[in-house]
């Protein structure tokens, strides 16, 4: 099947499905700046975030993520604000490293303060917002599409409505050539021995294993047992029986496709094919990880409803059940719900999601998106309290 | 409408997709199941004889397995069957 | 001499030195819905990304720093926004703040029809708040200053005896490499306003509650951006007095005029 996509393409030969402008500030105390820029500007994003420099041990973590964040290929041009301090120098040569072209650092102490450094990156914003607008899609092949996997707010319909549907479509999508990257290891507890008897060697399905018992390990060293009160009382009376269905129904996102390889926290896939990358199950610093590793289109699946949003990645927000995504209209681009309704098969919705992603990835806006959602964090593996 | 469904065509459960009572009699597809028990919406019911120490088969991968013979139109829940891990790690 | 402060009576808060309706999204996921309803009534919000994929200790940390935040002296009144179904869940919290202070309401977007149904309950919410809550004065009987010491000041301890001399209570916090932390803990100590002396590395940044009155170095770095500060280390003792009296009846810090400052609340486990 020939491909319908139109998308930019970049110098080192990534696809981007959007051309945003970034305005990425490096210090937590230019975040709030970063934000009056990208709201004054005729159409640049902004993320803000709550580190301010510090080099504690989740450093490496931290200018690792800005680095591919700053470098995905949605991005037309990024404008970063420094305060001038050295790791910032790392970050912005990680983001050319990974294949960042068009980009300014503005610095604060060259400027002179927050007030004239605002003024200055808006009109900056507006020079490349106008240089994006001006750039043409181009046909664009199945490959272009690197999607990540998500859900939020799981209820007793995920397992059998909007994951498995997610399924089809992703499976789909790496018949044809495209990446599909699920995350959220904390959702794959005690499924990881069967997704791993579908990597494509045993090298790839010890390395699943590992990075589960990696995680809980982490997780454990704090006295938390994580696996031992799963399915909880909740699940149960939803009718889950088994941790293993529970986070069978969580990673039925990625369909049956097998597992090509595994990609660490904000790791870039190398070749086409399906990932599982080491994710927390917080949201949105599963969206910073997803963002850091290149993944230019996301489909987020909920029971409860969300606003998320990126601001670099449509974010597509499908629901379980129909009851959610009719109270809250403006949050969700799809409803699976008709599955347990009998009203649509999984094939049938399967097939929808398949056919919204090839839109948005051709610039259909998704609701999140007109929404002006960009939430973002920063994951962090070490406590930030100095005792 | 339909009132259960199977994920996968390897699996010997489909999920309820209403609250089932004994005697009534759901279809997907060819297969025919007379409910043996009440069975609430998004709960398991058997579509094979399952015997004991049978896999349970979801999405067409092993979910647990049966602690008790399972006819079809059964409930399956955590009364008859176990998640192969769990009981793997209280051996 | 006596500094002498005509505040606000927030009830249960205290009197406060500010009259902030504070717009709390209890969940990373309702910062955005938050700040629309705070930019539409005049009220202060903050984004942060904490109140889900929170376990263990930090669970109960959290709420308890949010609940700090919601009893805050400057606080006069209180709109919680959470999403529904995350870690910390908004209606407890909500019912915990409510216990505390009258002034308090709370919208779900999960409940009250998404994103543009609860924006539009919340300024709802919010107008009422303020129409049932108008400020009242009340002298601030003691002055709370807040000292975040980010590096070496020579008179850190001249300072503390001016500031006491004056009437004032002080508490001093020493920032270990940045202010953002620093600022969440005097916050939970109820300080009306913060002196901050930020390490010479570290630009100036304020706090969403609390003025923040930022003290320039002689550094290479707090000279070129001198903006972006309040007063100078060299000359803080002869001004500071007739600054902070002027700040606490209600003059704005730079960075209250800027709106700087990101909360960052203590973790002690990392996310799940």
């Amino acid at each position: 099947m020939s491909s319908p996509l139109k998308a930019y393409k970049r110098a080192n030969g990534a696809w981007g499905l959007r051309n945003q402008v970034l305005i990425l500030p490096m210090h937590s105390a230019l975040s709030s700046t970063a934000r009056a820029i990208a709201d004054n500007s005729d159409g640049a994003v902004a993320i803000s975030h709550d580190w301010s420099g510090e080099k504690d041990n989740d450093l490496a973590r931290i200018i690792f993520t800005l680095s591919g964040y700053a470098s995905n290929p949605n991005i037309f041009a990024t404008i970063f604000l420094s305060i001038g301090n050295p790791e910032e120098e790392q970050i912005i040569k990680g983001a050319q490293a990974l294949g960042l072209t068009r980009f300014t650092n503005l610095l604060l102490p060259e400027i002179g303060s927050m007030e004239k450094l605002q003024q200055e990156a808006i009109t900056l914003a507006n020079e490349y917002v106008k240089e994006a607008n001006a750039q043409e899609r181009v046909d664009a092949p199945w490959s272009a599409i690197v999607l990540g996997l998500e859900c939020g707010g799981s209820d007793a319909l995920s397992g059998i409505t909007a994951n498995p549907a997610l399924g089809v479509a992703s499976d789909r999508l790496v018949e044809l050539g495209a990446s599909s990257v699920l995350g959220e290891t904390t959702e794959i507890l005690g499924a990881e021995h069967l997704l791993a008897a579908r990597a494509i060697d045993p090298a790839v399905g010890k390395k699943i294993v590992e990075m589960v018992a990696r995680y809980e390990d982490s997780i454990n060293y704090e006295g938390i047992d994580i696996r031992g009160a799963q399915p909880s009382r909740g699940n149960i009376e939803g009718g889950l029986s088994t941790l293993e269905e529970k986070s069978l129904g969580a990673a039925k996102k990625a369909g049956n496709a097998p597992f090509t390889g595994t990609l660490e926290f904000g790791e870039i896939p190398k070749v086409a094919g399906l990932y599982f990358m080491d994710t927390p199950g917080h949201d949105i610093e599963q969206l910073a990880g997803f963002g850091a590793g290149h993944i230019n289109v996301v489909v987020f699946t909920s029971g409860r409803g969300t606003p998320t949003g990126s601001a670099i990645m449509p974010t597509i927000k499908v629901s379980t059940n129909t009851p959610m995504y009719e109270s809250i209209p403006d949050l969700i681009d799809l409803d699976a719900g008709t599955i347990a309704d009998g009203i649509e098969t999984l094939a049938q919705v399967g097939d929808r999601i398949f056919n919204e992603i090839v839109q948005v990835a051709n610039g259909q806006l998704t609701k999140a998106e007109r929404g002006g959602h960009h939430e973002f964090a920063l994951s962090r593996m070490y406590k930030t309290v100095v005792k | 409408m339909r009132k259960v469904l199977i994920l996968d065509a390897r699996d010997n459960i489909a999920v309820c997709l209403a609250d089932l009572a004994e005697g009534d009699v759901v279809q997907q597809d060819d297969i025919t199941i007379t409910v043996k028990n009440k069975i609430p919406r998004g709960h398991k019911i058997a579509t094979r004889e399952i015997a004991k120490n049978d896999g349970i088969i979801k999405y067409g991968e092993r979910m647990g397995h049966a602690v008790a013979p399972i006819a079809i139109g059964e409930h399956v829940h955590v009364h008859n069957i176990l998640g192969d891990r769990l009981s793997a790690e209280q051996v | 001499m006596t500094i002498s402060i005509k505040g606000f009576d927030h009830g249960n808060r205290g009197a406060g030195i500010r009259n902030h309706q504070l717009i709390l999204p209890t969940v990373v996921c309702s910062t955005h819905v938050s700040r629309r309803i705070a930019t539409e009534v005049g009220a202060v919000t903050f984004a942060h990304q904490h109140g889900c994929g929170i376990i263990g200790d930090d669970v109960a940390g959290i709420d308890n720093f949010f609940v700090s935040l919601a009893d805050h002296p400057n606080v006069a009144s209180v709109l919680a926004v959470g999403l529904g179904c995350e870690t910390i869940q908004s209606q407890e919290l909500a019912a915990k703040l409510l216990s505390r202070n009258k002034s308090t309401q709370y919208r779900i977007i999960q409940e009250s029809g998404g994103v543009e149904g609860t924006v539009a309950a919340g300024v709802k919410a919010a107008h009422e708040l303020s129409n049932a809550f108008p400020s009242a004065p009340a002298a601030v009987a003691k002055l709370r200053v807040g000292l975040d010491l980010g590096r070496e000041v020579d008179s850190a301890a001249a300072l503390e005896q001016l500031l006491r001399d004056e009437g004032c209570e002080v508490v001093v916090a020493h920032s270990e490499s940045s202010s953002a932390e620093t600022f969440s803990k005097l916050s939970q100590e109820n300080v009306h306003v913060i002196i901050s002396f930020p390490s010479e590395s570290q630009p100036a940044s304020g706090f969403p509650l609390i003025p923040v009155i930022n003290v320039a170095s002689n550094g290479v770095l707090h000279q070129a951006i001198r903006g972006d500060f309040d007063t100078d280390e060299s000359t803080l003792l002869s001004g500071i007095v007739t600054l902070l009296t002027e700040v606490a009846a209600g003059s704005e810090t730079v960075a209250e005029k800027s709106k700087s400052g990101e909360i960052r609340a203590p973790r002690v486990v990392r996310s799940a």
